[in-house]
Formats: C-alpha cells, sequence, structure tokens
C-alpha cells in the first residue's frame, strides 16, 4: 500500500502505479492492451472490456485545458491558508478518456481559457511527489521541455 | 401507475441552518408528524422504504422501528441521496401493491447544519477522491459544478445573470412562504455583488446547509379514504444511472455536461404513470447549485440544451410561469434535506396547502433527486 503523506491514508494499489511514475518524474495513467482504451480514476479491472491486465502508460505530458475553477472558500481546514487556488481539469492528447485534476498557480488564473495548451511541473524530490500545471510556454501541444518519460511502464501490481 | 398507491401524511421539522436537536431526534419528530396528519398509528406501519446511504448510517430502519413499536414486513433502501429519498416511493408501491405491505413510511434527516465538515465530508471517504483530488484542494462540491458550469460557459455560453434570476426567483418563493431558512431579499444585483465560492459560482449559487428532516407515509387508495387529508396519488417513478461510479461522475464523463439517463427516467416515469410532464403544473427539481438546476431543465427536455438560461430569464420557472419550479425556494432558499422537502413541498401544493406560493388548481407535478450518476424522478397527482 501507498501511504499519502498529507492525509496519513493508505491508496488501494492500483493506484500505486501513478505516484511510482511521479516519482520519476512522469505523469501515467492506466492502459488496457485488450481493448486499447485508458480510463481514469484507476479501477481493478478495466472499466471497458473489463479485462484484467492494464498498467500505467506515461504520458509526455503536456495537455489541454478542458476547465477549471478558482476557489474562494476553503472546504476543510487544510486549504484555509490557500484560498484563492486554482483546481483544473487537464485533458492529454496521448490519454483520451482521462480527465486529471490538478493545481495551476493562482496567479496565472486570468490567463486561463478552455482549450489552451497547459504543461505540467512535476517535482520528483518532495516528500510526496507533486505536479502542477501552467499555460504551455509555447503553443503547440506536444512540445515540453519540462516532461520527461519514465524508462518502463509500471504495472499496477494489484 | 393508476391511482392506487397514495401518499397520506406528510411531516417535516421547521427549516433551520441548526437545530439543538440531532438527526435521531429530528426525523423521529418528522415521522410522528407524518403520522398524525395522516390519522395513522405507528402500530398500522409495516414497511420502511427510505434512501439507502446515508439513513442507515445515521438513524438506521431498526432502530427507527423500534422507537415506534413497529414490526416491519417491508423493508427498503434504495440509492443514495437525493435519487434515493425521490425514488423510494417507487419501493413502497411495489410493496403496497403486491401485499408486502400496507402502510409503508419513508423519511430522512440530516445535520449537516450543525456537523463538521458539514456535507463536504460526505465525500471523504471515496479512495480516488482522497488520492487524486483531495490534495489539490477539489474536495467541496461548490467546485465540481463550478467546473461545469465554467465549461458549459464554453460549450453553450451562459449569462451568469441567468444563474442568477434562478437564484432570485426561489428566494422570492421562499420568502412567501414564511417558514424557509432564507427570508433576506436577494435583488440580481445582490446576486452580482455577492461573493464568488468557487468561480464562477458565488454563494446565492449554492444550496443552503440544514440541520432537519422529512417524513412521508403512503398506503393503498382504499386505506387512503380513512385518512385525514386528500391522497396524493404516486404514479410513477423513473430512475436513471449511468456506468461510472459516484467518484469519477463530476470529472470523467465524456460529454460532461449531460447528465446520461435523465431523459430515460422522464420517459420511464411518464410510462408509469400514463402522464406527460408537460402537463405539470410545478417541477420541484433538484437545486443544490442553480447550474445543475438548469442542466436538469435541459437534460429533462424542457428546452434545449444551451437555453434553460433564457428560459429562465424569460419568466417560464417563475410561480405564474408555464413551468413552476421549486415553489417553496428549493434547496437554494428553503431548505437543504436533498429534495425530502421537495416531496412535502409537492404533497402540499397538490392538497392545495402551500399557501402563499399555491399554484392554483395544482393537479400534477414532479420531484427530482440527483446524486451523480443516480437520477429518480417523481410523478405525484391529486
Amino acid at each position: 500500500m501507498t501511504a499519502d503523506d498529507r492525509t496519513g491514508a493508505a491508496h488501494p494499489p492500483e493506484f500505486r502505479g501513478f505516484f511510482e511514475n511521479l516519482r520519476l518524474g512522469s505523469l501515467s495513467f492506466p492502459h488496457c492492451p485488450d481493448c486499447g482504451s485508458f480510463h481514469w480514476y484507476p479501477m481493478k479491472r478495466c472499466p471497458h472490456c473489463r479485462g484484467g491486465r492494464w498498467s500505467y502508460r506515461t504520458v509526455a505530458g503536456p495537455g489541454t485545458l478542458y476547465s477549471w475553477t478558482s476557489v474562494h472558500r476553503a472546504f476543510s481546514p487544510d486549504f484555509t491558508d490557500a484560498v484563492p487556488y486554482v483546481v483544473a481539469l487537464v485533458e492529454f492528447p496521448d490519454a483520451p478518456g482521462v480527465r486529471l485534476v490538478a493545481n495551476i498557480p493562482y496567479e496565472e488564473v486570468d490567463t486561463l481559457r478552455v482549450g489552451m495548451a497547459v504543461e505540467p511541473c512535476i517535482d520528483r524530490d518532495a516528500a510526496t511527489p507533486t505536479f502542477r500545471f501552467r499555460p504551455a510556454r509555447d503553443r503547440a501541444v506536444g512540445e515540453s521541455p519540462s516532461s520527461r518519460r519514465a524508462e518502463h511502464d509500471r504495472g499496477h501490481g494489484g | 401507475m393508476a391511482q392506487d398507491v397514495a401518499i397520506v401524511g406528510i411531516g417535516e421539522t421547521p427549516p433551520a441552518r441548526r437545530s439543538p436537536h440531532d438527526v435521531r431526534e429530528l426525523t423521529l419528530q418528522a415521522v410522528l408528524q407524518a403520522l398524525a396528519d395522516a390519522g395513522i398509528d405507528p402500530s398500522e406501519v409495516d414497511g420502511f422504504a427510505t434512501e439507502g446511504m446515508i439513513v442507515p448510517a445515521t438513524v438506521p430502519h431498526d432502530y427507527m422501528a423500534a422507537q415506534l413499536g413497529i414490526s416491519r414486513h417491508f423493508d427498503a433502501g434504495m440509492s443514495f441521496a437525493g435519487p434515493g429519498i425521490v425514488g423510494a416511493p417507487q419501493l413502497a408501491a411495489m410493496a403496497i401493491r403486491s401485499g408486502l405491505a400496507r402502510v409503508v413510511v419513508s423519511y430522512f434527516g440530516v445535520d449537516w447544519g450543525s456537523r463538521p465538515g458539514g456535507p463536504y465530508g460526505f465525500h471523504d471517504p471515496y479512495p480516488a477522491k482522497m488520492a487524486f483530488e483531495k490534495p489539490q484542494g477539489f474536495n467541496g462540491q461548490p467546485s465540481y459544478f463550478a467546473l461545469w458550469a465554467r465549461r458549459y460557459m464554453h460549450e453553450y455560453g451562459l449569462d451568469p445573470d441567468h444563474l442568477g434570476l434562478l437564484a432570485v426567483q426561489q428566494r422570492e418563493n421562499a420568502r412567501l412562504t414564511g417558514r424557509a431558512q432564507m427570508t433576506r431579499a436577494l435583488t440580481l444585483d445582490d446576486y452580482r455583488a455577492a461573493p464568488m465560492v468557487s468561480d464562477p459560482l458565488r454563494f446565492p449559487d449554492c444550496c443552503v446547509i440544514s440541520d432537519g428532516a422529512c417524513a412521508f407515509v403512503m398506503t393503498a387508495a382504499d386505506r387512503a379514504r380513512d385518512c385525514r387529508k386528500p391522497p396524493v396519488y404516486v404514479r410513477g417513478v423513473g430512475f436513471s444511472s449511468a456506468p461510472v461510479s459516484s467518484e469519477d461522475a463530476f470529472t470523467q464523463p465524456r460529454d460532461l455536461l449531460t447528465m446520461q439517463g435523465v431523459r430515460e427516467a422522464r420517459a420511464a416515469a411518464e410510462r408509469a404513470a400514463g402522464l406527460s410532464l408537460a402537463d405539470a403544473d410545478f417541477a420541484q427539481l433538484y437545486d443544490c447549485f442553480t447550474v445543475s438546476c438548469l442542466l436538469q431543465i435541459e437534460d429533462l427536455g424542457f428546452c434545449a440544451k444551451g437555453e434553460a438560461g433564457a428560459m429562465i430569464a424569460e419568466g417560464h420557472t417563475r410561480l405564474d410561469g408555464r413551468l413552476p419550479l421549486n415553489t417553496h425556494g428549493g434547496l437554494l432558499s428553503y431548505s437543504y434535506r436533498l429534495a425530502a422537502e421537495h416531496v412535502i413541498e409537492a404533497v402540499r401544493q397538490l392538497r392545495g396547502e402551500a399557501g402563499a406560493v399555491q399554484i392554483p388548481d395544482a393537479q400534477m407535478g414532479f420531484v427530482t433527486g440527483l446524486a451523480l450518476p443516480d437520477f429518480s424522478l417523481l410523478v405525484l397527482s391529486r
């Protein structure tokens, strides 16, 4: 089981690969070799074909802003000091069917537009690896100097 | 469904942000009130049909039965949250029709007004949310629907004033009832100036939080004849869902802004009732947020996608409009008991007991309950 430092809650084994790849500097999502689909959030079996052989496949990193909100009122004590902050939903050209919840620095809020290119910023060295997104420095999705491929895909080990 | 199963008693604790009573006391009060309203003694109750997740955790059936001296011969829970509350009459009707029970009670209570964390703790036990949403601070229902509202703006265009007008209309209704939680007047200017909770949703876009309970009693039409009030018939229930978990439902569905199954639920309810919702005299829609109410108007087919804002702005959802909406002020202004109060208000309307918000000669109306991915629609008539 992978512990989550912030909450102290243990994650199910099928979540583990996401965090392991994050530690290596990559975003990755469950991909099924039987039907070729991604799914998110990670499930025991592929929800599209019920196959049991899915594994984490890394994405290049850059994505598209599907939507966002800026949160002005904290819903839990952990975030009282964080408001205002931005929560975004990011889609990936190389992981169709996945929408990732991510933060974008609040100072970018006025530049945000649905459909814009965004790129990840992964802090792999933190005690708990984290990721954020920001508007892409260049227009073309698919080019990101900060993305990194993992050496190999990780199984979910579940 | 023919007019063979009726709601014969209703009870609700007064809408309140906070109550000195706990949820069991509140729920018990509502049940006793409903039974007294019906003129039915608890000893005659032989079945419970309620929402299926929150009720077992807060006021389990066996507790309520023990408190009231009831021996159940039928016991059922349905779905969770709003769809469970609004859909439970389907189970009661099935039991009564098949002879498994004669008098069935449904109840729902909540103490989120007093409980630390309120409704936000509701999603804490979900593993995917804990792992992939909570660390990002995405852990409150206003943020879930704020993402939807922003996407809706992109796909269809949305005049925020249309959301504001819905909030304003429902506040007016609430004030007219004389017993709603929110009594302060709300103008469109007030709405525009209201602080953001999760952009683009402001405080008036979000439902209130309450301590309180509602209950209602159902029985067969022949038993209903001897009850104290005119019967309100359970004509049909439509229930729908989608193959997506409640953890994924706010972010992952491909077509995020069309709630799968809502249109089918309407069709199923209409088939069961032998009625068309186009003839409804009112609609009590699950308005956890202005935007979720707007989406239901569209997904139910009362207007095209992208058109509900205009429909609201043109006054069609006012008390004097063609589809009076949330006559008591809804979850936005009346109270937040996950549409249990919507069932109570619908019964009041059909009995002619709705006072200042009475829709003249109301004959038929419907109630919706929404908790993604589930959805229920209940058709009631005189």
